[in-house]
């Protein structure tokens, strides 16, 4: 049974979302994909001034070269409010600099995942990152009385 | 000979003597009244011996200069012994430089009754020195100035690496993604020489991008600081086969790794250098059976390493080439690849400050040799 939670998916190059939502239809991951489409955006999804209306997902996968606010931003904020620091948060990237491999890490990253160019590697990278993420991992409870 | 007359004779040898030294000699009364000059002073100072006599520094120099002159008498009197120092002079081209040894002459009673001067013009020598120091100053200020360029392009190279990572594969999985599509959702509206053309797209667009990735790792061997510390070549390489056989599960390769293949560099760089080495023999070897590759230090040098293949080869007359960035011995229906790899290993190997050739005959294997330092530096071991 798939965690039936959203899916939170911050990129801004639209063929990428378009690769990204087809490689999760060819794995049958059908939980219903949120697109940010910059980094400001992420953040009014997942910490709005209005808390009710904020957005929990199941998964984040989270470009780091975004418009307005980059994504390492994105998950340093994410990290600092007790309401989203438990959220699991795979930096699904097309680059392998070190750099963004150990921010990523030092900001609290779940995972690192660089972007095959390769659609067919991109369809197996997802399946393996759907499966974990939305079956395996038992997602961590809201941290509650921090924030 | 008696003592007196051998005196008497001396003390006119002696004059003879000051008179024909190149250094400027004089003796002054503690009132700082002259009571003997050399030649050259005569000659240097435009002064009759005659008329100077009784003359003090004040009658003869600008008062600053003569105040000078005197305040270091005064001191060589007061210290009792020879004394050292420099001493500026007006001379013909301005002021000149002297080293000057000054000493007071003392009576039987050990008093003090005259002081007197050698002084040595070291003008040239010191403006020599001031060249030297000069120059110094000019060489430091261009090494800085150079160190800040190197820096700044080290910087832009890095920045440019950055944006290469990033922008410049997104659209190559653009283009690998779309072919994709297409053959996934239009397969019925394409034959099979449309479908062949849309593969050869994305296979394009995936060599490109290890080109890129190749092109990456060439920077980075280029502007990453290196971490210098004991490298198990050995075990880097037993690593880097156990890769290989993952990757190429269909391959059966007979490797041997000499035991303990100790070097000194940067783990991380060095097993760059070894992933490249033993991939191309990997690769060139693929029609070899069996497939043999050996890794072990050669010569009686410790430092000299060697991969051997009994692979494809290559042509002696183009080993020069090899190293050089996308510079391929091999069609790319033969053998795959980038052109990328030894220029990598070239690179790194050269930031160890070791040296790295090739050997090979066409269809006869080849190998590759490389040095780097085997024993600490001293200045690394005590940091």
């Amino acid at each position: 049974m798939m965690n039936g939670g959203k899916i939170l998916l911050v990129e801004d190059n639209p063929d990428d979302v378009m690769f990204t939502i087809r490689a999760f239809q060819r794995n049958k991951i059908s939980n219903e994909v949120v697109v940010a489409h910059d980094g400001a955006e992420a953040l009014e999804y997942l910490l709005p001034d209005d808390e009710s209306k904020a957005l929990r997902p199941a998964l984040i996968l989270l470009d780091v070269n975004l418009p307005k606010v980059d994504g390492l931003e994105v998950l340093r904020r994410i990290r600092s409010h007790a309401r989203t620091a438990g959220l699991p948060v795979v930096v699904l990237t097309t680059s392998s600099e070190e750099r963004d491999i150990v921010a990523s890490y030092r900001l609290g990253a779940n995972s690192f995942v660089r972007k095959p160019v390769i659609f067919g590697e991109f369809v197996d990278a997802t399946k393996v990152l759907g499966v974990y993420w939305l079956l395996v991992n038992e997602p961590a409870p809201p941290w509650r009385g921090e924030d | 000979m008696s003592v007196g007359a051998s005196l008497a004779v001396g003390q006119e040898q002696l004059i003879a003597l000051l008179d024909h030294t190149s250094a400027v000699i004089y003796m002054r009364g503690l009132d700082g009244r002259y009571m003997l000059v050399n030649r050259q002073y005569e000659r240097l100072f435009g002064v009759r011996r005659e008329k100077i006599v009784g003359l003090t520094d004040h009658d003869l120099f600008p008062k600053e200069v003569a105040d000078e002159f005197r305040a270091n008498d005064l001191a060589a009197i007061a210290e009792g012994r020879p004394m050292r120092l420099e001493e500026l002079a007006p001379g013909e081209d301005g002021p000149r430089t002297y080293i000057t040894v000054k000493f007071p002459l003392k009576d039987a009673e050990g008093r003090p009754y005259a002081i007197c001067g050698i002084s040595t013009d070291i003008t040239e020598r010191k403006r020599a020195e001031d060249e030297v120091r000069r120059l110094n100053e000019e060489l430091e200020e261009r090494v800085r100035h150079r160190t800040a360029e190197l820096e700044a392009s080290t910087r832009e190279l890095d920045a440019f690496a950055y944006s290469v990572s990033h922008d410049l594969r997104a659209p190559l999985r653009s283009l690998a993604g779309f072919s994709e599509v297409l053959l996934e959702d239009y397969a019925d509206v394409l034959d099979d020489t449309g479908r062949g053309y849309l593969r050869r797209i994305e296979a394009n667009a995936d060599r490109m991008a290890r080109m890129i990735d190749d092109l990456l790792d060439l920077s980075r061997a280029t502007r990453v600081e290196l971490r210098r510390g004991r490298v198990d070549i050995s075990g880097l390489a037993w690593d880097v086969v156990a890769e290989l056989r993952d990757t190429y599960p269909s391959r059966d390769v007979e490797v041997s790794v000499a035991d303990r293949l100790v070097a000194q560099g940067d783990a991380h760089l060095i097993r760059l250098v070894l992933r490249n080495l033993l991939g191309n023999a990997w690769k060139f070897t693929a029609r070899s059976t069996p497939a043999v590759i050996t890794v072990e230090a050669t010569g009686p040098d410790d430092g000299v390493f060697a991969i051997r293949d009994n692979g494809a080869g290559f042509d002696m007359r183009y080993a020069a080439k090899l190293f050089d960035p996308f510079q391929r011995l091999h069609s790319a229906s033969d053998f795959e690849g980038t052109g990328v790899g030894l220029a990598i290993v070239s690179r790194i190997v050269h930031r160890h400050g070791g040296r790295i050739w090739a050997e090979g005959e066409v269809g006869n294997g080849a190998a590759f040799f490389f040095t780097l330092t085997t024993e600490p530096a001293t200045a690394e071991v005590t940091a």
